[in-house]
């Protein structure tokens, strides 16, 4: 097997609750998997599960071929598993481009090489002119879009979008799809999860629907948008294909 | 770090964090100004206030490493400079050690101390944290007040005043001025050095925002035991300077809660993380308790804190981030959002 990431047979419990229940999938290199379902269908727990925020209750989570179920996350962060938060976690009394050098120190340990990688980052997603802003400061789409710059000034192998268009305006939305499509090519492979579906749809090459824990639907975005049980579960609301 | 140069308008000022990595001409100048001082000399009374004005601006940049910068605010700080403090005159007058080389023995064992107390508390934080250093504290004070047979217990330990240069004994106030100094500048230094490296940024990320930093790569629990450790060290070095300066040790002043509140008051009054707040926050606050102690401490026992208190107070209430966020403040003022 080659592919980047490997979830297998992975069981998630709150209690009596299973929120991810025996879900499995693989990513390949270069991939741009779409993980969409409704609210409350384990998609966060999944994520926080791949980033290693906490360990499965069973399963197995592969990377690159190595078992990192259970890692911690800032060692999957160094096993080039990059991700976003949903709620914006900035270093709130750091300026811009130095909330992103802490980033690339990750690749780049000397203080020089990182800043000049922080400033590429934020030139690439547009926040150049607000380097010197003070993180806590930003407003929301900003503080969007920092998220990202964040994620990709670590150059991960695999990188988590958790919800990365909410509060954009349509103009960011779209200049921030033209960044995400171009990642694979960079050799970014991304695990998406969005409740933005245009943006989604036009981008993934593969997506992973999930409903009450489990993965219903999977493959090409405009299969899985006809699929019956797709549609079903987000109760009959169309998917619009921009 | 200013490898490309800022093309912004809309530029407003880091509060709390002035000038990251850049020389200031102010700081450059304080510094120079208590150099000059020292070498004039000045009058015995006034030499007590200085000696203590550099060694708590020190301690302050120590405590800062872990309070200031990483998010560490403790009320136990006294635990590592007493440890400092008891090592190396315990090894000097059971070992005949020279304190010289004993306030490295001590800094290390601070810093191991500090270590054990972040990886113990490595799930508190804010006034959980808070808690237990204070807790650590009180800890350290019942050993070294109990195990009298090291530590002299209650009656404490002294240091035989006998000017020697090679045990660290000073025969001039002057001399101790510029050996507090010297600790001064080195704990400006070491924070000035953090504050434009990789484990600085680290420092600020892991204050910030803990799981952002995880994310990022940052072991938090290791860059907090690390941010500890240093500050202890420093703390220690500075309860060692503080031992051979009184040629004393009170375990009810050296280990207490009141030398621990102190510690942390300075930063808070002259700006937390920064490199300079903690040293304006000595030069404003020690002079001032001394000088109020020194006073009034006759004409009625206690009134002193009063007026200090009062003084804190109003600091806190009117400059929140300190006198180097007033500073800053007042030199750029706050663009139109």
């Amino acid at each position: 097997m080659s592919a980047l990431l490997q979830v297998e047979n992975v069981i998630h419990t709150f209690g009596a609750t299973r929120a991810v229940d025996d879900v499995s999938f693989a990513v390949q290199p270069g991939e741009l998997v779409g993980l969409i379902g409704p609210n409350g269908a384990g998609k966060s727990t999944l994520f926080n599960l791949i980033a290693g925020v906490m360990p499965p209750s069973r399963g197995r989570i592969v990377v690159n071929g190595a078992d990192v179920t259970g890692w911690k996350p800032y060692e999957m962060a160094r096993a080039g598993v990059a991700r976003t938060f949903q709620i914006p976690k900035p270093y709130r009394q750091l300026s811009v481009i130095e909330n992103v050098m802490i980033s690339a120190f990750l690749q780049e340990p000397t203080v020089v090489a990182a800043h000049e990688l922080a400033d590429v980052t934020l030139t690439d997603l547009g926040l150049a002119p607000y380097r010197d802003r003070l993180a806590g400061e930003l407003t929301v789409g900003l503080l969007k879009r920092l998220e990202v710059a964040r994620a990709l000034a670590m150059r991960p192998k695999l990188v988590l979008f958790d919800e990365i268009m909410a509060g954009l305006t349509p103009t960011e939305v779209g200049a921030m799809t033209e960044v995400v499509a171009r990642l694979p090519e960079r050799g970014i492979t991304v695990i998406w999860v969005e409740h933005v579906l245009y943006a989604i749809m036009r981008t993934a090459t593969r997506m992973v629907v999930i409903n009450r824990g489990s993965v219903i639907a999977e493959g090409a975005p405009a299969a899985v948008a006809r699929d019956p049980a797709v549609v079903k579960a987000y109760l009959g609301e169309e998917i619009q294909l921009a | 770090m200013t490898v490309t140069p800022a093309k912004t308008s809309a530029k407003t000022t880091i509060s709390g964090l002035p000038q990251r990595g850049r020389v200031s001409w102010f700081e450059i100048i304080l510094l120079a100004v208590c150099a000059i001082w020292v070498a004039l000399g000045l009058a015995p009374t006034l030499q007590d206030v200085v000696v203590l004005s550099f060694l708590f601006g020190g301690l302050a940049l120590a405590w800062n490493i872990a309070g200031g910068c990483a998010g560490l605010i403790s009320f136990g700080h006294a635990a590592f400079f007493g440890i400092g403090a008891y090592t190396s005159t315990i090894l000097f007058q059971s070992y005949n050690l020279t304190p010289w080389l004993g306030i490295f023995v001590g800094a290390v064992a601070a810093a191991l101390a500090g270590a054990v107390l972040s990886v113990i508390c490595a799930r508190l934080k804010g006034p959980f944290f808070i808690l237990s250093s204070l807790a650590f504290s009180e800890v350290v004070r019942i050993i070294v007040l109990n195990w009298s047979s090291v530590t002299g217990g209650a009656e404490g330990l002294s240091i035989p005043p006998v000017p020697d240069l090679a045990n660290m004994v000073l025969g001039s106030k002057t001399a101790y001025e510029a050996l507090m100094l010297a600790y001064l500048a080195l704990a400006y230094a070491i924070t000035r050095w953090l504050e434009a490296s990789r484990i600085g940024f680290y420092l600020f990320a892991v204050r910030d925002n803990d799981d952002a930093a995880a994310a990022a790569g940052i072991n938090p629990l290791m860059v907090r035991s690390l941010a500890m450790a240093m500050s202890a060290a420093l703390t220690g070095i500075g309860g060692t300077l503080f031992a051979q300066y009184f040629l004393y040790l009170d375990p009810t002043y050296v280990v207490s809660p009141e030398l621990s509140f102190q510690f942390a008051l300075l930063p808070a009054v002259g700006g937390l993380g920064t490199a300079i707040g903690p040293i304006l926050g000595s030069f404003l606050i020690t002079p001032l308790s001394e000088l109020l102690r020194a006073n009034l401490g006759n004409a009625a026992a206690g009134l002193h804190l009063v007026f200090y208190s009062v003084g804190l107070i109003i600091v806190m209430l009117y400059f929140p981030s300190g006198i180097a966020g007033a500073i800053d403040k007042l030199r750029q003022p706050r663009s139109p959002p």
